[in-house]
């Protein structure tokens, strides 16, 4: 199987801080589906800020695509990011663009033709439930509606990794689990999806690999009986497991 | 998304609600100095091209008009057959009693203030011919005749009029280099309010370029504003300064008119500051932007 990402011995630190992530190593394949677990500031989101190329490593090796990031001229990056959607934990909406400006975004930035991107834009919102809302600007819409959009964006340009921070935070269960079909489907379809969530029922549900990860360390769960047993002692998921479903270290 | 419509919300931006004005401002002190230099331009190429060639020749008077007279026609012949010698003109008592009317007033004419002879000499500067040459071989027909080289004066007020020019010029310049500096200082304002939305920008794989040209976009529409603004706001101010000029007894100084030159070159200032916006944001954003992730 191909490798997506590909993490050796990362470390991350911010200024001169202490290391908020050590010795990461992990790789993903493509089409493979994880969990991203732990502790709040614990460096989930560092770690996907990693992935996603907002930040670079202070040490260690990151490959995205079979291309070491650290190498990469910068004019590289957009085309690297293209192939990565992203739904942060807080949206990050453009609350001055329309929820159809919004979710037109990747695809006006890659150059796409506006007939096109019309076309694409309103597909996506009807599949979520937003064709009503089109024209609305986010701080109108609720919670929910603004998750949608968000999702929407994050899929729109059909990425080959997508990565999710905290999706089921905002919305009740049955929205939750209507989420985790579409990423299901998404991963289907063939994309990478990683999923950063503290919704223990989700990550037991979906019996899924987990990257699990505390005070900057990483270990990865592989096992899913083993996890299952874990989530139902009440464990806070501090076990090392081993499987072979789609991450290795 | 229309031109002009951005990614940015660049209408909640604070630091563009002031900025054009403040362009109109630099942009009317450009356009008053680029007029202030053509004007210039135009009164030393004017005295250059009247007066640079020419020489005035005096005959002082003699015994009485008969003696004038053939004093005048003996200069006049040397001057006709003198090599370098374009032009020799000889000016008539009534056009000298007419340049003496203002000093010397109703008293001209008569027998008590006898007037000189005075030729009008066009030379050409490319031939040997100095005023010392000249007063030379006049003094040795007609003792005591006086040659007055306009150059020597003409020369140096030129000078002093191009100092002028180079004035205006560094006043432009300035004027370009505080553009500069306040496109730069509200541009990077303005990344710093929008950091948000270009780290967004840039996750959904937008190119530095992308985000630049739409700082760019904006600086040159507010540049455009702020230009024609400024403009609007110069011309009545040179309209009335021409007024002013036209109506200074100042009989030394050729006339300066706004003529299409001043104005093309006054219009020429809206697309400039317009574009040196553009330009400036553009690279402003690009360095600030090699500086992130």
């Amino acid at each position: 199987m191909t490798e997506v990402v590909r993490f050796e011995n990362v470390g991350l630190r911010y200024g001169l801080g202490p290391e908020v992530l050590q010795d990461i190593t992990f790789s993903l394949t493509a089409g493979s589906f994880h969990f991203l677990i732990g502790p709040s500031g614990a460096g989930k989101s560092s770690l996907l800020r990693l992935m996603y190329l907002a930040h670079r490593q202070t040490r260690g090796f990151i490959s995205l695509f079979g291309q070491d990031t650290y190498q990469l001229p910068r004019e590289k990056l957009p085309q690297i990011r293209r192939r990565i959607g992203v739904m942060f934990q807080d949206f990050r909406l453009l609350p001055h663009l329309s929820a159809f400006d919004n979710v037109a975004l990747p695809l006006r930035v890659a150059g796409i033709r506006e007939s096109e991107v019309k076309r694409h834009v309103e597909e996506l919102l009807v599949w979520v439930a937003l064709e009503n809302h089109m024209d609305v600007r986010p701080p109108t819409l609720s919670g929910g509606q603004q998750q949608r959009v968000a999702i929407a964006r994050a899929v729109i340009s059909r990425p080959k990794i997508l990565y999710a921070d905290e999706p089921t935070g905002n919305v009740d269960d049955r929205i939750a689990a209507r989420l985790m079909h579409l990423f299901d489907e998404l991963n289907k379809l063939g994309t990478t999806v990683v999923i950063a969530t503290h919704n223990e029922s989700i990550v037991s549900k979906f019996k899924r690999p987990v990257l699990k990860i505390d005070s900057g360390r990483l270990e990865i769960i592989r096992q899913k009986e083993e996890l299952h047993k874990l989530i139902k002692t009440g464990s806070n998921l501090t076990s090392n497991f081993s499987d072979q479903n789609g991450a290795s270290k | 998304m229309r031109f002009g419509q951005s990614n940015l919300a660049f209408e909640k931006d604070d630091s563009n609600r002031f900025l054009p004005w403040l362009i109109a401002f630099m942009a009317l002190l450009a356009a008053l100095s680029v007029a202030g230099f053509l004007v210039l331009e135009q009164i030393s190429a004017n005295f250059e091209y009247n007066s640079q060639d020419s020489m005035t020749v005096q005959i002082p008077t003699g015994e009485n008009s008969k003696a004038d007279e053939k004093n005048a026609h003996k200069i006049q012949m040397t001057l006709r057959k003198m090599e370098g010698v374009l032009e020799a003109k000889r000016i008539s008592h009534a056009e000298i009693r007419k340049l003496l009317q203002p000093w010397l007033g109703g008293a001209i004419g008569s027998e008590a203030i006898p007037l000189p002879q005075i030729f009008d000499v066009r030379i050409n500067r490319d031939s040997t011919l100095t005023a010392r040459k000249l007063v030379d071989t006049l003094t040795l027909i007609i003792p005591g005749t006086t040659v007055d080289d306009h150059s020597l004066w003409i020369t140096s007020l030129v000078d002093t009029l191009q100092s002028a020019e180079l004035i205006a010029l560094v006043i432009v310049f300035l004027i370009i280099l505080a553009t500069i500096g306040t496109v730069i200082f509200t541009t990077r304002t303005g990344m710093g309010i929008h950091k948000q939305t270009i780290e967004v920008l840039h996750f959904v794989g937008a190119h530095d370029s992308f985000i630049a040209r739409q700082f760019a976009i904006k600086a040159f529409l507010v540049g455009l504003q702020g230009g024609i603004g400024g403009v609007l706001l110069a011309t009545p101010i040179l309209y009335i300064s021409e007024y002013i000029l036209k109506h200074l007894e100042a009989g030394l100084l050729p006339k300066a008119n706004l003529n299409i030159t001043i104005w093309l070159g006054v219009s020429l200032v809206v697309p400039i500051v317009a574009i040196v916006a553009m330009i400036t944001a553009q690279s402003t954003v690009m360095k600030t932007l090699k500086k992130m992730v």
